[in-house]
């Protein structure tokens, strides 16, 4: 999996591509936990180019958010393909998390 | 007439590299068969998840699992057969999933989402085997998961 980060106002957004499995997963958290080390992190993760998440991904995903939430920080995720959001849908990680359509509303709405 | 299926049967260790190459065999077949995206990703997934339970809960990953994949007009199908303990997929417990991500466990997803994504989930003991079989509709349209 490839993971790109950048700085958007106050917003740490990484950009990833390919896999989050099993494979993937460990490095995937411990690449962006190490990006969120501050206090009240705001973390945004598009996922437009994510085409498979399994239940090790997912797993790295709320490692993240329990992270986050302990720091008093804020999480989203944005632009999710339709069947990795089936998958968040099914595990109850839609109702759990902020997951906006598109890059651009989600830097807007975690601004604010 | 009989309706056209194609097959692909493999063999391979539930580790995280046998799973990952795996999943790159199957995505790369049920495309090249025109199956839809949908289904493509759910029939990988739930291949890779039954696999990963096999590795990490069953603890069996130097003995290879038979794997096959069936593409018929209607459904996707999955067949794997492992020498691991006996294990029924469908009677694993289900997840806690209203709680707040402070409360969440870590895991516990991975068999839910095999339950959820099936149309159909079938397990035999068959001597020292397990054989799970589970099936993927085709289209667009969400699959009724097997159990809650």
């Amino acid at each position: 999996m490839e993971i790109h980060d950048e700085r958007i106002g106050d917003t740490c957004v990484v950009t990833a591509k390919g896999r989050l499995d099993g494979g993937a997963s460990t490095a995937f958290a411990d690449r962006i936990g190490a990006l969120i080390a501050s206090s009240k992190p705001k973390l945004l993760i598009d996922f437009a180019e994510v085409d498979f998440v399994t239940s090790a991904g997912l797993r790295a995903v709320l490692v993240l958010v329990k992270k986050i939430k302990a720091a008093d920080g804020s999480f989203a995720l944005c632009s999710v393909q339709e069947s990795v959001r089936e998958v968040l849908d099914i595990t109850g990680f839609a109702g759990m998390l902020k997951i906006h359509a598109a890059r651009a509303e989600a830097i807007a709405a975690m601004s604010e | 007439m009989t309706a056209v299926t194609t097959r692909l049967e493999s063999t391979v260790l539930a580790t995280e590299d046998g799973i990952s190459d795996l999943t790159d065999r199957v995505l790369a077949f049920l495309e090249e068969q025109g199956v839809e995206a949908r289904p493509t990703h759910h029939a990988a997934l739930v291949l890779s998840e039954v696999l990963t339970n096999l590795g990490t809960h069953g603890g069996c990953r130097d003995q290879p699992a038979r794997v096959a994949m069936t593409v018929e007009p209607d459904q996707v199908t999955g067949e794997i057969v492992d020498r691991g303990p006996p294990f029924d997929p469908r009677l694993a417990p289900a997840p806690a999933l209203d709680l707040a991500a402070d409360d969440r466990p870590i895991g516990g997803l991975g068999l839910y989402l095999v339950r959820k994504l099936s149309c159909a989930l079938e397990y035999q003991r068959r001597g020292d085997e397990n054989c799970t079989t589970f099936a993927i509709k085709r289209g667009t349209a969400s699959n009724n998961g097997t159990s809650a």
